[in-house]
């Protein structure tokens, strides 16, 4: 049976009867079996999935309604609950935690036939880029084991770009989905703020992120996002998208549409490949009749700053209801005084959640909250400003996603500030609730390049489009493993 | 510039033990100093913009039962009360 088919694909056959969800799924788990060890992209494994593919087929061979994935095997992201399953966030923190609830993507999912093959690896609380942070033990990328496969969500992409599912979910409160989208060949999407529900999804830092997929066509990424997207009453910064078809007019093409290129992405810290393969992007975008011309944000040079002391900030916050007592692990209370006792559950968070949370204490604190706080939400008040301004003359916004080629494992762990400057492309787009989506398109060396487009507010369905043109321009080998 | 002996006490105040200095308050000095850089941005006079919804876009202020008793799922549950640390005098 052939794994390395897409989403829409899977679907087809599975209606044509060529083949069935319970022999689909068996396969798969048998490839997580197999690979997982090397690759590291689960958790935790569903051992009921191939049962629940079995009753998609009862149902399909009885002529029932079925649901629109028909037993889709999808991978999600260790941050969003699933009901009566570990939710772990790569935490020792939540090692044991068991959700008592579905997240609203998970109840809609449910309510399409997906299965849930397994909770995907991650940065420890979503903190980090390379799945380096996870508590227990990094993720590898499947085009070169020795090289991180990006973070936060790691894992998605990782089991998606192997082949240890059809698609993914995961969250995007930076770069988190497009980051490692683009180092494992993949496609990842980040919506406009507020099309998808974040109920039930672990909250790091609410003003800004977003739950994603992670595909293997643009088209299966509008597909997941028809099922995904809409009102929420659990979620008040929901936005009603009047039940828009995302794969309704994919194929309309860009000709005509005015693309922006970001001079500031493309500056100091670009990789000579990333920067060749972007010219290449531009190029052919021309080629479908885009008319592509250079445009300036001048705020993007202070984005990253601005983003890492929001963040933090909210994280400070967000993570001061882990005090094991609500959430937690196994840990007595007997004996301790209560803020002894907090201490020594917080002695459970990673190194970098424990920086981060201090970080988030220090940035918003009395004295300091002027110099460093408020600055960088007028940073992003006013690149939001200059993001609004610049579509008004362009359709789309162009950038790689990620300056630099994948990198090796270990070596940037030891550098936050190194770390940081590759979050530079992918920020700008949480920071303004744009939405945004990472397009496979080069290799280089073995190591896969993502190119960035970026829409205004709610043009999710041009953004899908343009991506969709883009990807059809290139042709790319297959994940060599 | 911020100072190391500032870092050490929001950490106390955040309960969180530093003593492996160099994992800690070195990496996290490092990361403050490089928001520094918001000092040249040039934003002073920038009004801060917050995305506002309306009341009437809310949903109803109503008690909504939840499906099932989430206060058995804490560690800590006995029965009719939740057991916690002391409190110092």
């Amino acid at each position: 049976m052939n794994l390395k088919i897409s989403a829409l694909e899977y679907i087809q056959e599975v209606q044509n009867g060529n083949i069935s969800a319970e022999d689909f799924v068996a396969k798969t788990l048998e490839r997580i079996q197999s690979i997982d060890e090397k690759l590291h992209a689960f958790l935790s494994v569903n051992d009921k999935a191939v049962e629940q593919a079995r009753q998609i087929d009862k149902k399909i061979k009885s002529g029932d309604k079925v649901g629109a994935c028909f037993g889709m095997p999808i991978s999600i992201k260790d941050n969003m609950c699933i009901k009566d399953n570990k939710t772990t966030c790569a935490s020792k923190m939540l090692e044991d935690f068991v959700a008592p609830y579905d997240a609203t993507v998970i109840s809609k999912l449910k309510q399409q036939d997906a299965i849930f093959v397994g909770k995907a690896n991650m940065d420890e609380f979503a903190m980090g880029l390379t799945t380096e942070f996870s508590a227990f033990g990094p993720s590898s990328n499947p085009w070169n084991t020795d090289y991180v496969p990006g973070g936060s969500s790691g894992g998605s992409a990782v089991s998606v770009s192997a082949f240890e599912c059809v698609a993914s979910l995961g969250s995007d409160t930076g770069g988190s989905v497009r980051n490692p989208a683009s180092f494992c060949s993949v496609v990842g999407y980040k919506p406009t703020y507020g099309l998808i529900s974040r109920y039930g999804l672990i909250s790091y830092a609410n003003s800004i992120e977003q739950i994603g997929p992670l595909t293997r066509t643009v088209k299966d990424t509008a597909f997941m996002l028809n099922l995904i997207s809409g009102l929420d009453p659990n979620d008040n910064t929901t936005i009603n998208n009047q039940d828009q078809d995302y794969l309704l007019g994919i194929d309309s093409g860009i000709e005509g549409k005015k693309i922006g290129i970001i001079k500031e992405m493309l500056g100091d810290g670009i990789s000579a490949e990333v920067g060749s393969a972007t010219k290449d992007a531009i190029s052919k975008m021309e080629g479908l009749g885009a008319i592509c011309e250079e445009v300036s944000l001048d705020m993007v040079k202070y984005s990253v700053a601005a983003y890492y002391t929001i963040t933090a900030t909210e994280a400070g916050s967000n993570l001061a209801r882990y005090d094991n007592l609500r959430y937690g692990y196994d840990f007595s209370v007997e004996g301790y005084e209560f803020n002894s006792y907090i201490s020594k559950a917080r002695q459970m968070f990673g190194p970098e959640v424990k920086r981060r949370m201090i970080i988030g204490g220090f940035v918003p604190s009395a004295g300091q909250a002027g110099r460093y706080f408020l600055k960088a939400l007028k940073v992003k008040s006013k690149l939001t400003r200059e993001i609004s301004e610049t579509f008004k003359k362009f359709d789309l916004l162009i950038a790689p996603t990620v300056p630099v080629l994948p990198f090796k494992k270990g070596e940037k762990i030891d550098d936050p500030v190194a770390l940081f400057q590759v979050d530079i492309n992918t920020v700008t787009a949480n920071l303004t609730g744009r939405p945004a989506i990472s397009v496979p398109f080069a290799m280089s060396n073995g190591l896969p390049i993502g190119m960035q487009l970026i829409a205004d507010s709610n043009q999710d369905k041009l953004l899908l489009q343009a991506a969709h043109a883009l990807e059809q321009t290139v042709t790319l080998p297959e994940v060599p493993i | 510039m911020v100072t190391s002996e500032e870092i050490e006490r929001i950490s106390k105040l955040m309960k969180i033990d530093v003593h492996d200095h160099r994992e800690y308050v070195d990496k996290v000095h490092s990361m403050i100093d490089f928001f520094d850089v918001l000092d040249s941005a040039g934003v002073g006079l920038e009004e801060i913009s917050m995305q506002e919804i309306s009341i009437s876009d809310l949903r109803k202020d109503e008690h909504i039962a939840f499906d099932g008793k989430l206060i058995e799922k804490l560690n800590h549950y006995k029965g009719t009360y939740v057991r916690a640390p002391k409190m110092s005098s």
